[in-house]
């Protein structure tokens, strides 16, 4: 596909005086996409809103080519959906479940009981497929409905939390799968708050909080943009925090005695250089700080 | 010697889906099968298939009953011995109504209570669709139980007629389509007020008793009005269980039959049709506004 997974351009959602999401405009590729931000960021309003399970207040969203607005059911036959909350009827099978949700879906009868136990067997649900879900793990449970999401075959995922509750292991084991996802080539909206797992398993990340974007781009982009240059030297790291500042470059001490320049320019570093050759100072490290998207989050949120 | 183990894990990865695809229309009918399996019990413990079976059985009891009996009295000159009417066998039976109050809230509430319907309106279903496949559905059913235990009265009869089958079917004739049509509107009218009450609520047993509950008061306070004096018989289009009554004696017979108080009243059959169709509205009206899921 030649355009963007994911268009969003101006979409607005207000809830009375409450606004939900405030002039989203992004293009995404397709890909593993990490949607992150806080509880009440507009995550599960974005999904609806892909889903055409609600309207923009204004602006247009497409998924794959197809405006949502005009076409929402068209929309959400491109689209696997596996929600945060519990939403399995338990006194099912999860080959019941699927096989029932792939027709749903459109997929004949047959098809779609193969499909259910092709995808259940993917998410690494066993003979346990058979029994009702009342007796299921939450792993267990996290899986079905991954496997319900995929059963289909859609264009793009969209999996909100969908590591919430899980233990560690569970967890890894989960975040495989969707990173093995990707090499299956199904594009993939990962909602979460932990920025971990985006930072795993994710090649884009878009990042909203309190409705606005924060910020979109590759997630080695946001990473390398840290913006700080990390210097170390002897025991005189005042001097040059003092020497940095009076070339104009901001700079501060950090606990481990090392300095922390905001580098935002090539030129800023051979500003660094000179300032510790004039200081006469030993340089035992100059290297761009790696971040994390924690980071990201927090600086560009906060400003 | 042990051979050595040949066994090897494939994994399989994944396989795109690239075979047909229904649109809505495929949805909806899968939609429809699912429930029908759901309130029949198929692919469920046998306490959930025990209780709509048997209350067929039991639909279908008169009907079994009386062909049994003209069989014996075949050759007798009595002619008189019937249990049970084609008009009468319509509406009946009490096995419908607890077929309705068990059914209904089965195939609506979990779907709510257990949040699984964030799973079937991310197919591409809307509300309006879902609530006419349950609809379908319930109403299908309570047609076929409604309509098979006449089947068996009918050919029943027509085999053992003493006359002959051909004797039988000129003869009855009309029933041909007086029974499927009177049918139909009874189907309609217990499944839309069954699954509107049941729409209202997440539990099944608070449904269940919701639907028993409003019929059979209805039927009371229709009671409690027809002993005041000077009450107009107007006010038996109060009894919920007796409308749809109204409606089939409108098919059988043209008229209200005489047995109904609302039949001495000018108009009677008017307000009868008007009373149904408030009815089946008002319980659609309910049953779509709960599921106005999909806002687009």
């Amino acid at each position: 596909m030649a355009g963007p997974l994911l268009r969003a351009a101006g979409l607005t959602k207000r809830f009375g005086g409450v606004t939900a999401l405030d002039g989203l405009t992004i293009d995404v590729p397709a890909g593993r996409i990490g949607l992150v931000g806080a509880n009440g960021a507009g995550k599960t309003t974005f999904f609806r809103l892909l889903l055409g399970l609600t309207r923009p207040t204004e602006g247009s969203v497409e998924v794959a080519g197809v405006d949502v607005g005009a076409d929402p059911a068209g929309a959400r036959g491109r689209l696997g959906y596996m929600p945060e909350h519990d939403c399995l009827p338990t006194d099912q099978s999860a080959t019941d479940v699927v096989a029932t949700l792939g027709e749903l879906a459109g997929l004949p009868a047959s098809a779609a009981r193969q499909r259910a136990s092709e995808v259940l067997d993917l998410v690494g649900l066993d003979e346990a497929r058979f029994r009702p879900i009342e007796g299921y793990s939450t792993g267990m449970r996290q899986r079905t409905k991954l496997a319900q999401a995929l059963v289909a075959d859609p264009e793009l995922l969209l999996l909100d939390e969908p590591t919430a509750g899980l233990d560690p292991l569970g967890r890894e084991a989960m975040l495989d799968l969707v990173a093995r996802l990707g090499g299956f080539g199904i594009s993939v909206l990962l909602a979460t708050h932990l920025l971990d797992d985006v930072q795993q398993v994710c090649d884009h990340v878009v990042m909203l909080d309190a409705g606005r974007l924060v910020v979109s781009g590759t997630t080695d982009e946001l990473l390398e943009r840290t913006g700080v240059v990390v210097v170390e030297v002897d025991d005189r790291g005042d001097g040059l925090v003092a020497g940095l500042a009076r070339r104009g470059l901001t700079a501060t001490m950090a606990a481990d005695g090392s300095v922390e320049v905001a580098a935002a320019a090539d030129a800023d570093l051979d500003v660094i250089r000179d300032v510790v050759a004039e200081l006469g100072l030993p340089l035992h490290r100059l290297s761009t700080r790696v971040g994390t998207l924690d980071d990201v989050f927090l600086r560009r949120a906060a400003s | 010697m042990t051979a050595a183990p040949t066994g090897t894990i494939y994994d399989r990865g994944y396989r795109p889906y690239d075979g047909a695809r229904g649109g809505r229309r495929a949805a909806v009918a899968a939609l429809v099968k699912s429930t029908l399996r759901r309130a029949l019990g198929i692919r469920r413990s046998w306490r959930q298939k025990f209780l709509p079976w048997m209350l067929l059985g039991i639909v279908a009891i008169p009907a079994l009953v009386n062909v049994g009996i003209a069989y014996v009295t075949r050759d007798t000159p009595l002619d008189a011995v019937r249990i049970v009417t084609y008009r009468g066998y319509v509406g009946h039976s009490s096995s419908l109504l607890l077929f309705v109050a068990l059914v209904a809230p089965d195939v609506l509430c979990p779907d709510r209570r257990s949040r699984f319907l964030s799973l079937v309106f991310a197919r591409p279903l809307s509300g309006t669709d879902y609530a006419l496949a349950k609809l379908g559905a319930i109403g299908g059913l309570l047609f076929a139980f409604s309509f098979l235990p006449q089947v068996v009265l009918y050919v029943g009869q027509m085999l053992v007629n003493r006359d002959g089958a051909i004797d039988y079917l000129t003869a009855n004739s009309a029933v041909l389509w007086q029974v499927p049509v009177a049918v139909a509107l009874l189907s309609l009218y217990y499944a839309a007020i069954g699954l509107a009450l049941a729409s209202l609520t997440t539990r099944r047993i608070v449904a269940g008793a919701s639907i028993l509950g409003v019929l059979l008061v209805s039927s009371s306070v229709a009671g409690i009005l027809r002993a005041a004096e000077g009450a107009s018989p107007a006010t038996e289009v109060l009894n919920l269980l007796a409308v749809p009554l109204y409606l089939r004696d409108l098919v059988f017979l043209g008229r209200l039959d005489d047995g109904f108080r609302l039949s001495q009243l000018d108009g009677g059959a008017a307000l009868a049709v008007v009373a149904y169709l408030v009815v089946v509205g008002v319980s659609l009206a309910t049953l779509l506004w709960r599921y106005r899921w999909s806002e687009a």
